[in-house]
């Protein structure tokens, strides 16, 4: 990867790679996850993609995508701890497809840094209808949070298992709080972290990465910035206390059970890899002890897995059962974490889990967003290795390492997401 | 066995292919310069086949819906007792499957022993075992899938949408079945549906990624087990389906935050497959853009209007003999939206197509056959579920380019009728 200093706060970071038929291009602005900048920067990315200088509304934005054949500029945030980033995806079929030899990826890089960096306003502030209508589609997406039962759960396991915390802020924003955005506030507000925020540029593929260095300096040449540093995410850390237990009613036809763990690693710490290679042999795929016992031997489910949250040194586990299985699932889960603890891991729910990882780690030198956003989480968790050096740190796991680790795991929190009514 | 070799000039890809002895069609994209590799092995076999005629017999066997995805999970339990998974994961490789209306699926991906991963793929998908007790277990695990399918507003939205759609076609039943017709699968069934439907003559084999194709020829010639290829096609008995949709209208309360809508027309152009198929596809893929792509007029108006968001999107699902547009999103006015639409619609009758945005749609679709290629799991799913319909993907701008304004503009009078138009709507509780 090159990296190229555009200022104090902007990097432009380029990898190549042509064996890939498009070239990608990422932004990432890094912002601390706050109650109220939270819904502000739910709302920017909508209203950026919406409208800038070059195109003026929605359908100049998506004409001048499908002339380059086209092209994507997707823009949202994603939570990374508390550094909530506003996240803009771009990807067009790289030069040598197009089949005019039009110069695709300079054209979308100038559309993507206009989005950015000279957006449609009027009189000082955005554009009113279009922040309207925006604001619609920030708060209908807070609300469409709920369609997928599967996902709430997990998510509002992970929301009271930080509780307490700012990373229990929903990275879609407050619905209460978009209402008051004003297109003045929400410009007032870009102006001010566009020039007071780390932003790492991206761009993966087969580019003139000098011509597009140019190209990112013609618009933040005549501003000017204030140093600014990557937002940290310390993990959660809680005395053993009684069990948080959380119930939610709604009417659905089956119960989604979600367990929250406080892993009490950080994601520099040297134990790590080991926690991943826990996580995977405790509930990450068909060779895991959650799938092989609560699905395979007892029936109870078709998905029962894991997930690590490495920012905040959680593993939630989420599961769909019927509502009376409730506590047979959730005993089997303890049980086989306690199996972990003591120390038994087969030689094939070890190796299959190392194997999974790794396997996983290279097929993203195979995508192109997964290595920028991968980059992006190593850097925001101040772990800043290669996919190489990630193989190798999980290679050198022991079974002895993933028994310590799984010692440090500390149950916190029981949510169950049941019928209305339900016994 | 001898394999074609081809390359394009437009995209720079390379295959090989050819079908082997036992009627195996077998097609190798190598990418040396790729770290993964990846392989599905698919049958043209899905949730619609609940009645068929074996080659040589007379009769039709009626087997209960939701069997082709049973049997799918029913694969995974091997003769001797082993668990497939463990065999893959020895190997590094990440085994999946699925069932659709027309396929069913065995694949893996891998970054290491993609040999070993191959004959572990060809072994277990060639070695069915059922007993009374496994396929009973199984009772409770896809009892929870459906379930799950239940609360999943997208899923129900869609099945209602054929279900208006379609008055007898089998396509509007549920892929897994229910509660109910699953509790009637037995290992006879399954086996049934096996050495008809898993006989080679009806499967493929495709491979994406960074592979050798003569190891991977090896593996293949050796790991084919002794099959007699049909000499006449399996009969796939569906009722005759009328023209006319079942009805206009779906509703159906759920736990959601909004209304959801989908909403599009039947197509009755249909028993088409191979290039007449594609180019249909092409068609309609052009039409949806210029119609209600986020440049369009009906997009903006609606979009501008509060009526739909960011969520809208398009779609057109195709097998020779059944085919429908769908367009879905969010609303607090479906009924509005639909009713929107439909007089556009008429609008663009009216005043006509315009063939710069033709040309413009046209451009997008060559972009994403492009883009297509760049991930060897999605190149390889599509080639082998489009092979299933007669169509070589690899040939795809042979047909791409014969696609002209006429054409369209034909396919838009077919195609946009709106006696053929259903909405489906989940509202909130």
């Amino acid at each position: 990867m090159d990296i190229i200093k555009i200022n104090d706060n902007i990097s432009l970071r380029y990898i190549r790679m042509d064996k890939l038929k498009t070239t990608s291009i990422a932004v990432f602005i890094h912002r601390p996850l706050k109650k109220d900048e939270a819904s502000y920067n739910a709302l920017l990315p909508l209203v950026l993609k919406s409208g800038t200088e070059l195109c003026p509304d929605r359908a100049a934005v998506a004409r001048y995508l499908d002339n380059l054949y086209g092209a994507t500029m997707g823009a949202t945030t994603i939570k990374c701890g508390e550094d909530h980033v506003i996240y803009f995806d771009a990807e067009t079929i790289s030069d040598r497809y197009a089949p005019e030899g039009e110069p695709l990826t300079a054209d979308l890089l100038k559309l993507l840094m206009s989005a950015l960096f000279a957006p449609k306003t009027e009189n000082g502030a955005f554009d009113e209808k279009t922040v309207e209508l925006e604001k619609k589609n920030a708060i209908d997406k807070i609300a469409a949070f709920m369609n997928d039962k599967r996902q709430y759960a997990a998510d509002r396991c992970r929301q009271e298992t930080a509780r307490g915390t700012d990373f229990a802020i929903s990275r879609l924003g407050d619905a209460d709080i978009i209402k008051n955005i004003t297109s003045r506030s929400l410009y007032d507000y870009y102006r001010r972290i566009m020039t007071s925020s780390v932003i790492d540029i991206y761009i993966c593929g087969d580019t003139d990465i000098k011509a597009a260095e140019a190209a990112v300096k013609e618009y933040t040449d005549g501003l000017s910035f204030t140093a600014a540093d990557i937002p940290k995410t310390e993990i959660i850390t809680r005395k053993y206390g009684e069990l948080h237990e959380v119930t939610e009613e709604m009417d659905v036809a089956q119960g989604k059970l979600a367990i929250g763990f406080i892993t009490n690693v950080k994601p520099t710490d040297a134990d790590y890899p080991a926690l991943i290679v826990m996580n995977s042999v405790f509930g990450a795929g068909a060779h895991s002890k959650l799938f092989n016992n609560v699905r395979e031997k007892l029936s109870l489910a078709y998905y029962a897995g894991s997930q690590l949250e490495r920012y905040k040194g959680m593993i939630i586990v989420n599961a769909g059962i019927e509502f009376k299985n409730f506590q047979k699932a959730y005993d089997e889960t303890l049980v086989q974490l306690e199996e972990i603890k003591k120390g038994n891991i087969s030689e094939h729910e070890f190796t299959s889990s190392i194997v999974a990882i790794v396997n996983n780690y290279r097929s993203f030198l195979d995508d192109q967003r997964a290595l920028a956003t991968t980059s992006l989480m190593n850097r925001v968790a101040g772990r800043d290795k290669t996919i190489d050096e990630m193989i190798e740190s999980i290679e050198k796991v022991t079974p002895e390492d993933v028994t310590a680790v799984a010692n440090k795991l500390q149950l916190d929190t029981s949510y169950f997401l049941t019928g209305k009514g339900a016994e | 066995m001898e394999l074609d070799f081809r390359k394009s000039e437009k995209t720079g890809e390379e295959m090989y292919s050819g079908t082997h002895s036992s009627g195996l069609k077998i097609y190798i994209v190598p990418k040396p310069e790729y770290s993964g590799s990846y392989a599905i092995f698919g049958t043209n076999y899905g949730s619609v086949e609940s009645d068929f005629v074996v080659p040589g017999e007379s009769e039709v066997t009626h087997v209960p819906d939701g069997i082709a995805h049973y049997l799918e999970h029913k694969m995974f339990d091997q003769p001797d007792g082993s668990n497939v998974f463990d065999k893959f994961a020895k190997y590094g490789g990440s085994a999946n499957a699925f069932t659709s209306f027309n396929v069913t699926a065995y694949l893996f991906s891998a970054t290491s022993n993609f040999e070993e991963n191959l004959a572990t793929l060809l072994d277990y998908v060639q070695s069915p075992y059922y007993t009374d007790e496994t396929v009973q277990k199984e009772q409770g695990i896809i009892g929870q899938e459906i379930r799950m399918y239940d609360d999943n507003p997208g899923w129900q939205l869609f099945f209602n949408y054929i279900g208006c759609l379609y008055n007898s076609h089998p396509v509007k039943k549920e892929i897994a079945g229910t509660v109910e017709s699953i509790s009637h699968i037995t290992p006879e069934y399954l086996y049934k549906c096996y050495t008809t439907f898993y006989n080679l003559s009806n499967m493929a084999l495709v491979i994406v990624g960074n592979v050798d194709v003569d190891s991977a020829m090896k593996v293949i010639e050796e790991g084919i087990k002794k099959n007699e290829p049909f000499t006449e096609p399996i009969g796939r008995v569906h009722p005759d389906e009328a023209e006319h949709i079942a009805k206009q209208r779906s509703e159906k309360k759920m736990a959601v935050a909004a209304p959801m809508f989908m909403l599009g027309w039947k197509d009755n152009d249909v028993n088409k497959s191979g290039a007449e198929l594609l180019k249909k596809n092409l068609e309609i893929t052009i039409l949806l853009k210029m119609l209600f792509g986020k440049g369009s007029k009906i997009y903006k108006k609606l979009y501008d209007a509060g009526l739909i968001n960011n969520t809208f999107s398009t779609d057109y699902t195709m097998q020779p003999d059944y085919g429908f547009t769908s367009l879905d999103g969010e609303s607090n006015d479906p009924e509005q939206v639909f009713e929107a639409i439909l007089d556009a619609v008429d609008k663009v009758k009216e005043k006509g197509l315009s063939e710069d945005e033709f040309e413009l749609a046209k451009k997008v679709a060559w972009g994403k056959y492009i883009r297509s290629h760049n991930d060897i799991e999605n190149y390889a799913v599509t080639f082998l579920q489009l092979q299933f319909m007669g169509i070589d993907y690899f040939d795809y701008y042979d047909v791409y380019k014969t696609v002209a304004f006429e054409d369209v503009k034909r396919r838009f009078d077919e195609h946009f009728r709106r006696e053929n138009a259903a909405l489906s709507v989940i509202r909130p509780l």
